[in-house]
């Protein structure tokens, strides 16, 4: 352990999981706060605390501050490990968790004061954007220079999706956020109209795709061999599904812009490709499960296993669930009602919170070295929020279905057989307010872990028995 | 599936070796994302066609521009779509007056000027494309703004009754720097435009800045449209 500590820098990786759970526990605070002035709109404490502001506060801090976190943990733990050199430069990489921590809290106050931009998922002002520009190009030069100075010859498949997120991102961000400021507090974007709709769903939807799918696809494909001790099922399944995914990703963003004022041609496009992204996406899922099924004797006592269970499923139904959604046929039921939420929140309660709760209790023992403190705690974690998400998604299916169904209804005489807005509205309301308890649950689930890890961590020192997989794997394999 | 492993033999054979170089794989990588993002980002600028400007269409005064500073601001398009589909259903409930003929629905030449577009993707509350249509009252407006269930029972739209303070009074000096920012990305505004801003702004508040821009939405088409028929 002591050699382990000298050879690699872990301390930026618990620095990343501290924001990360930090992060967490304010978006899904205020996630669950929005979703009740849903349902009860005195909730709404204004100026600062609308449903407006709140949530593309949420949404940010969700994606940039909870997930980007936990993204930037695995990058950094994973690079080292699977090149077997420290990182470049450690103290890049304290600017680098310096930086973005200090973004995310500008943006904790900025939002609520109403300084956006008003485009989803890139809401932070101008200055805001190009503090993230300036990080991530520190971030990107200290990870491409370890990289480039590795040991290990051969890029491991966690790898190629850590990179192939790297490199798009900033790409996606740069082009969406161009801007003309016109104060230090607002700027307009350079596009208009249609165009600018197409250029923000190109960057929306491959948000999705390179923060919230590719990342954490390679930290499944890092942690799940790792942790089970069984090597990933197929490599060349990885190859396939890796190449098409980037690839054809990239071409779903119009889907967003079904029956709108878009070229037909382009909406077509986005049709196309989403619905061809359902194979490299079940590759994905697929590899997975077939690597965890080497190791099914271990699901009903390991909660770690069964979060990465839960979340390849949700990763596999989302991921299913979208490109049924991109059908112009069910877009013209689905689109705008809360169905696309309960969707999105499939994914990302499902896929990307489950795979991240994994990641950490993998994570926490290893890097304090010691053991974790309950693992019945992580269990009750893992139920209270399997359950949150049921009730969350299942709720806003029938919300979001009902809600599309009522809006196109007519009578025998064609007129709308729900013409008054607020009628609608009412019958959502018992679902919006299920939501807000599933999401509720969700959220102590969160709040049951943050207090497992840190009992573990009062612990640290106190010894964990790491076992290398590369090096290890033969004596501990179980048959 | 002898044809698949074949495949997949002579695409492994490729990628065997990038795996192995860095650098190539990063270059790799980075052209495989770029193809789809070029296909879709660059054809639609050169299709003029799609968003040919109608000529009605007119920028946002420094009032409606202001208002719809407001409109950002406060995030209303988390919860309002901006974009009528092409649905008979869609149609009827948001262009009640058939102002817009049978073709009542969003065409992209109505956003020609709108940087940025605020189409918005949960409808939450009803769609405001053409709202100047549905709701033409500043009064209603007004009184729906400070306190939503009062003109609509039930609703769970926040109140807004700070935006009618005096301390939302407009600063007519940053409007017109707003102008000139949005002059520089094309919208045409004249030295006139930008000149008349103290008087349209004197004494308004955020609250008449916003309804200004509720009343300019889907106005000028509907115009455009009595007018031909």
């Amino acid at each position: 352990m002591s050699s382990l500590e000298q050879k690699y820098n872990d301390k930026i990786v618990k620095g990343f999981l501290i924001s990360g759970l930090v992060w967490g526990v304010a978006s899904m605070l205020v996630g669950v706060w929005i979703a009740f002035q849903m349902v009860y709109p005195e909730l709404n404490f204004g100026p600062y605390f609308t449903f407006g502001r709140l949530r593309p506060l949420h949404t940010n801090a969700a994606i940039f501050g909870f997930a980007l976190s936990i993204i930037f943990a695995t990058g950094y733990h994973t690079v080292q490990r699977l090149c077997r050199v420290r990182i470049w430069s450690d103290k890049l990489a304290y600017l680098h968790l310096f930086l973005y921590n200090l973004t995310i809290i500008a943006a904790a106050i900025t939002l609520p004061l109403g300084l956006n931009q008003s485009k989803e998922y890139a809401e932070l002002e101008w200055p805001l954007d190009l503090s993230i520009v300036i990080w991530f190009v520190i971030f990107l030069i200290n990870y491409f220079a370890t990289i480039f100075t590795r040991e290990e010859k051969q890029l491991y498949s966690a790898i190629w999706f850590y990179i192939a997120s790297w490199v798009t991102i900033p790409i996606l961000f740069i082009v969406n956020n161009l801007s003309i400021p016109v104060s230090w507090i607002k700027s307009y974007s350079v596009y208009s109209g249609v165009y600018d709709a197409n250029i923000q769903w190109w960057y929306g939807h491959n948000a999705v795709a390179f923060v919230l799918t590719t990342p954490f696809l390679g930290l499944m494909y890092y942690y799940l061999p790792k942790h089970i001790k069984q090597p990933i099922y197929s490599h060349r399944l990885s190859i396939i599904h890796f190449w098409s995914l980037i690839f054809l990703y990239i071409w779903a963003g119009p889907h967003h812009l079904l029956y709108s004022p878009l070229p037909d041609w382009l909406q077509t496009t986005g049709m196309v490709f989403s619905i061809m992204l359902w194979m490299p996406s079940w590759g994905g899922m697929l590899n997975g499960f077939l690597t965890l099924t080497q190791a099914k004797e271990k699901i009903k006592t390991d909660a770690t296993l069964k979060m990465l269970l839960v979340g390849l499923t949700f990763y596999g139904m989302s991921t299913f669930e979208g490109p049924l959604l991109s059908i112009r046929a069910v877009s013209g039921l689905g689109h705008n009602t809360d169905w696309i939420i309960g969707h999105v929140h499939g994914g990302t309660l499902g896929w990307v919170g489950m795979m991240s709760f994994a990641v950490i209790y993998y994570l926490v023992p290893r890097l304090w070295n010691t053991n974790l403190f309950s693992e019945r705690l992580a269990n009750v974690h893992f139920w209270v929020a399997t359950l949150g998400i049921l009730l969350y998604i299942v709720s806003m299916w029938v919300s979001g279905i009902s809600e599309g169904s009522m809006w196109r209804a007519i009578d025998e005489t064609g007129a709308l057989k729900f013409p008054n807005w607020v009628q609608i509205t009412e019958t959502l309301k018992p679902y919006r307010l299920f939501r807000g308890i599933g999401g509720g649950l969700y959220f102590i689930g969160l709040i049951i872990m943050i207090y497992n890890v840190v009992r573990t961590i009062m612990n640290s020192g106190s010894g964990f028995k790491e076992i290398d997989l590369r090096i290890g794997s033969k004596e501990e394999k179980v048959v | 599936m002898n044809w698949f492993d074949k495949l997949l033999d002579w695409f492994s054979g490729f990628t065997d070796q990038w795996e192995k170089h860095g650098v190539k794989f990063t270059l790799y990588t980075t052209i495989a994302i770029l193809i789809g993002g070029m296909f879709e980002l660059i054809p639609p600028f050169f299709l003029t066609k799609t968003a040919e400007p109608i000529q009605n269409v007119k920028p946002y005064n420094a009032l409606e521009l202001a208002g719809r500073d407001v409109y950002q601001k406060e995030g209303c398009n988390n919860c309002h779509t901006q974009m009528i589909r092409p649905f008979k259903w869609e149609v009827d409930r948001f262009d009640p007056q058939h102002s817009y003929g049978k073709d009542g629905y969003s065409k992209a030449g109505e956003y020609v000027y709108d940087h940025p577009f605020l189409w918005g993707s949960k409808r939450t509350g009803p769609d405001l494309a053409h709202e100047s249509q549905i709701q033409p009252s500043a009064e209603w407006h007004k009184t729906h703004l400070i306190n939503p269930r009062d003109t609509a029972k039930g609703s769970i739209m926040p109140a807004y009754p700070w935006l009618f303070e005096e301390s939302a009074t407009i600063d007519a000096s940053k409007i017109a720097d707003h102008m000139r920012g949005l002059q520089k990305v094309g919208v045409p505004y004249t030295e006139e435009d930008i000149l008349s801003a103290p008087n349209l702004l004197a004494g308004k508040t955020a609250g008449d800045a916003l309804i200004a821009y509720l009343l300019k939405l889907g106005r000028d088409t509907a115009e455009l449209s009595k007018s031909l028929q």
